[in-house]
């Protein structure tokens, strides 16, 4: 019984996040990796076949840029569209 | 009847419509796999694609979903009587509206995540994409005209209501700054910052705006129309942290506390229904059929759902069992807000005749005083509660109007900018979409303007179900329970579209408007007709789709 009240306690604590904040969290997010991608764009174009920095420099960041370069050429080649804007 | 007797029907109905049909759907249909990958765990990023419990996405999705339009429409659509509008409450819920919600949602999550653009383009044809974009343009414009017309109306017809919203927006920036900048502990923040909205709407009561701006401005529509706009504005151009996202955080509270001890107050009270069953099959705004089931939109079907259950929930679902009670059981749960509306405006008035003087004022001031009257029985005074009423319509309007500003900022900056470079601008983005909106609200009679929205959403309805019957052909699934609804949404919304644009423009083509109401009907018209005529070509389309996925699946090709 303490469990399913513990349960049900945490699912509405939850659904109270859902409603209020989760949206906040999402553009947070979203903000964080336009930057990203800026960065990314400027650093390690020279992967989608663009050379902006020379290699050098791109060699010197990649270390820093290894635990992006999967999701962030995922999220930038990937189709999008208005409808990806509204929600 | 007594409103009991709804709430009870009401469970009758997600009992039936949930646990029985949608489930059946979902497991013998869709066949919805606790083992798929779904795209949130496939393609994780942790930002648009990320595994998210049940819980938040229920929350989530109640609140992308619930705004003003499941309280408004009932309000509204009681002018044909309780009765048809109840019914197709129940019925647009249990056939229509949780089918579009879930199969949205699963068609996305089993085809990569794509958005709506992408899925019309493969199963549709190339050209349902370009369509379909445009006609979300002026969909969106619809939603800002609507919807800023209920802001204008309440902030004129109900003078505590500018008083809340002043110190909303100065809490919701406060928050902003205090989450985002000073990083204050966020239970203080969101204590501190309700508590400041609660104290501006106890004021608005106390000071009414015509008793601190003078009767003239008080009551002035163009210049609530450019206050709001001028919010809006802001909304768009600054970070959406700094403004947009910080009100709506604050707003949701206030929103959430009201509805909570608003519905108490009604089961409480349990009043009888004293408007009649039914009225007239053909009234002022049009007839029963086809407006009335644009009318009421949200509450029984919204196209507005597909798209957040497209584009934003199927991408955070972890499991696939988790879309029917996310997709479909918030849809069950708003029917029950369009109910509450639909009690709210057929027993608080002794007659019909005081529901049209409160009405023809605009929906606000019927939602205030239902409002008052069901906060009353916990112990609020009147004044207090219709204010409290007259700033959740404010909230519930105005949080969606500033979204789709900036929605439409982008929009016109992706449409328009191979034209010239100067639409990349947002501020130039921005104000053309304020000032279309601007215009429509000062322009547009708001009765004509929500049927307009609700054509169009019901019309962003039917072109969903339309790529998900065009999916589950080519999926070679049973496809009747979509194909149904699709044909009678798209049907009944041309219809609705096209009756509400003839009458419109009959009255600029015969004299019949001048001034501005011509301007409004002028552009009203055209819109709609340019909405009509996007159906047409999608749903030619859509029939050429349908049978050549027929065929494939008649010569096993697919």
């Amino acid at each position: 019984m303490t469990e399913e009240k513990g349960g049900l306690f945490r699912a509405i604590k939850e659904f109270v996040y859902g409603l209020a904040a989760h949206d906040s969290a999402r553009y947070a997010l979203k903000s964080r990796a336009s930057m990203e991608h800026l960065f990314i764009l400027i650093t390690m174009v020279d992967m989608m076949g663009v050379p902006i920095v020379p290699p050098y420099y791109s060699l010197m960041l990649l270390p820093y840029v290894v635990p992006q370069i999967a999701t962030g050429k995922r999220r930038m080649l990937r189709e999008k569209d208005l409808t990806d804007a509204l929600a | 009847m007594n409103s009991v007797i709804v709430v009870v029907l009401g469970f009758i109905v997600s009992f039936i419509g949930y646990g029985i049909y949608a489930k059946y759907i979902d497991k013998k249909v869709i066949q919805a796999d606790p083992k798929k990958a779904t795209p949130a765990r496939m393609y994780m990023d942790g930002v648009e694609f990320m595994p998210t419990n049940r819980n938040i996405l229920f929350g989530y999705q109640f609140k992308s979903v619930a705004g003003a339009a499941p309280i408004i429409g009932p309000i509204i659509a009681i002018q044909w009587g309780w009765l048809p509008a109840l019914i197709w409450i129940l019925a647009g819920t249990f056939f229509i509206g949780w089918v579009q919600d879930y199969t949205s949602a699963m068609v996305a999550m089993r085809n990569d995540g794509a958005s709506f653009g992408r899925l019309s383009h493969k199963l549709i044809s190339p050209r349902a994409r370009i369509i379909l974009l445009s006609f979300i343009y002026f969909y969106l414009l619809l939603i800002a005209g609507a919807f800023g017309n209920v802001v204008v109306s309440t902030a004129t017809s109900l003078k505590a209501a500018p008083m809340a919203w002043l110190f909303l927006t100065v809490s919701g920036v406060l928050a902003g700054q205090m989450i985002y900048k000073w990083h204050n502990d966020i239970i203080f923040t969101t204590i501190f910052c309700v508590v400041i909205t609660l104290i501006g709407i106890f004021l608005g009561s106390l000071l009414p705006s015509d008793r601190l701006l003078g009767e003239y401005i008080a009551g002035n529509k163009p210049i609530w129309a450019v206050i709001a706009f001028i919010f809006c504005y802001f909304a768009a151009v600054l970070p959406i942290w700094r403004f947009a996202l910080p009100i709506n955080y604050v707003a949701s509270y206030i929103v959430f506390l009201g509805l909570v001890f608003g519905i108490i107050g009604i089961i409480i009270l349990h009043p009888d229904f004293s408007l009649p069953a039914y009225t007239s099959f053909s009234i002022k705004i049009g007839p029963l059929w086809p407006i009335m089931f644009v009318t009421i939109a949200c509450g029984a079907i919204s196209g507005w759902h597909s798209v957040v259950s497209s584009s934003g929930t199927a991408r955070q679902l972890e499991n696939e069992l988790d879309a029917r009670p996310v997709g479909a059981g918030v849809m069950f749960v708003e029917m029950f807000l369009a109910l509450f509306a639909l009690i709210i405006a057929g027993t608080i008035y002794t007659s019909p005749q005081d529901y049209s003087a409160a009405v023809k004022v605009g929906p606000a001031s019927v939602f205030a005083a239902g409002v008052a009257k069901f906060l009353g029985v916990l112990g609020m005074p009147a004044d207090i509660g219709k204010a409290y009423g007259s700033v959740m319509m404010i909230i519930l309007a105005i949080t969606i109007m500033q979204l789709v500003i900036r929605f439409m900022r982008v929009a016109t900056s992706e449409l328009l900018s191979d034209l010239h470079p100067l639409f990349r601008n947002a501020h130039v983005g921005t104000l053309i979409a304020s000032l279309l909106g601007l215009v429509l609200v000062l322009t547009g009679w708001w009765q004509y303007l929500w049927v307009l929205f609700g054509g169009a959403n019901q019309l962003m309805a039917s072109l969903a179900l339309m790529l998900v019957t065009a999916w589950l052909m080519a999926e070679q699934r049973s496809y009747a329970w979509t194909l149904y609804p699709m044909i009678f949404m798209f049907v009944t919304t041309i219809a609705a579209l096209f009756v509400t644009s003839l009458s419109l423009l009959q009255k600029v083509f015969t004299g019949a408007v001048t001034g501005e109401a011509l301007v409004g009907n002028t552009l009203m018209g055209i819109v709609g007709f340019f909405l009509v005529l996007c159906a047409l070509v999608l749903g030619y389309d859509g029939i050429g789709a349908f049978r050549r996925l027929r065929s494939k699946a008649v010569r096993g090709e697919i």
